[in-house]
């Protein structure tokens, strides 16, 4: 049980005075007494909600969780439409690459057939049959264009490959965002521990210092970072590398 | 130049390992190990003979920054040509990688050609020496 004496103190007083306008039957003095006791019993409430408040601020503050609402989860938001860009850009860039290396596939394919045609025509030597110079021509044609055409579908496919490295940088960045949500869940379960003990003693929970900072996202402050390949040319060379 | 030259590749991510290996095999090099961090390379640095390193700088366990440092501190391995391929792009980690000793420094999305002539430059330039 709470001690009577901080109680006594306070409104012992006003509660004397009270019972006096009692005795008295002094109906003023007994409301001006009684509004003194409200007020004093309000001005107490107000000071334990002034503490309340600083206490939920610093309980913010100490978990982070106000850079993480106001600046980091904008942030992370901000980095998963870019992680749907780059997926995006990249299936559109395979099946580009796709769509066009098939019909060259298609096309030596017709063309191989078609001359093992002329070759069997040939061969039998019945009426009509090419002669070998024409034969010889047409297998020649078929080979420069191969020669070509594979060369295309090479380099697409050597594209293609390229265009997986689209996983490699859209991982890191789900990564830095799994992280921030694991941030957020383990500072949110501190919080509603501490609403549940008011306990006031925790550690305070530090940003992650990694100093990585994974790949350049549009729009999200990366700082000074370089603009493309040329950039790291010139600024190691000018570092003497 | 020959191309009997021994690489490791160090990426967390298996997918730009398969890609690092697939350009280096197109211009003619084969005899590639991988490693998924520093943790794992640092071993096979130390038992193994490289001729080559291609790390990526972040990666979970030993960062590839940590991983230069700790080559560049090595007797055995400080002349090993080191070329990082990382997403990292601020101006302050070049140059820290600089300082650190690395000989290349490519920054991903990159280009076949551009590894290539990196790769290229950088044993140019220790067959020169």
């Amino acid at each position: 049980m709470s001690s009577m004496a901080p109680i006594k103190t306070k409104y012992g007083p006003l509660v004397e005075e009270l019972s006096a306008a009692f005795a008295s039957g002094d109906g003023t003095r007994a409301t001006i007494a009684l509004d003194a006791i409200v007020q004093l019993r309000d001005s107490s409430l107000f000071e334990e909600l002034s503490k309340l408040t600083v206490s939920l601020q610093d309980a913010l503050d100490r978990f982070r969780i106000t850079n993480l609402a106001v600046k980091e989860m904008p942030d992370a938001r901000q980095r998963l439409d870019h992680v749907l860009t780059m997926t995006d850009e990249a299936a559109h860039k395979t099946m580009d690459l796709i769509e066009h290396s098939a019909p060259i596939a298609d096309r030596a394919c017709r063309a191989a057939t078609s001359l093992i045609e002329l070759w069997q025509h040939y061969r039998r030597q019945e009426a009509g049959a090419p002669d070998l110079r024409a034969v010889i021509e047409r297998t020649e044609e078929f080979l420069v264009a191969a020669q070509c055409d594979s060369d295309t579908v090479r380099r697409n496919l050597d594209e293609v490959l390229m265009a997986q490295g689209y996983q490699d940088l859209t991982g890191q960045i789900i990564r830095g965002v799994i992280q921030l949500v694991g941030e957020l869940e383990s500072s949110l379960v501190e919080l509603v521990r501490l609403s549940h003990s008011h306990r006031n003693d925790g550690d305070s929970k530090e940003a992650v210092g990694a100093k990585v900072f994974g790949p350049a996202v549009p729009g999200v402050g990366h700082g000074n970072v370089v603009n493309g390949q040329q950039d790291v040319d010139s600024l190691l060379s000018g570092l003497g590398l | 130049m020959s191309k009997e030259i021994k690489f490791l590749i160090v990426d967390d991510f298996s997918t730009m390992r398969r890609i690092i290996k697939n350009v280096l095999s197109d211009i003619g090099y084969s005899d590639i190990t991988e490693a998924d961090d520093g943790t794992t390379a640092w071993p096979l640095l130390q038992h193994q003979h490289f001729d080559f390193l291609i790390t990526d700088w972040n990666m979970p366990g030993m960062p590839g920054l940590d991983l230069l440092k700790a080559v560049r501190a090595d007797e055995r391995l400080n002349a090993l040509p080191v070329l990082m391929l990382t997403a990292e792009s601020k101006r302050e980690q070049i140059a820290e990688a600089a300082q650190a000793g690395v000989n290349g420094y490519v920054i991903k999305p990159f280009t076949a050609t551009t590894l290539q002539e990196k790769i290229e430059k950088i044993l140019a330039a220790r067959a020169s020496k």
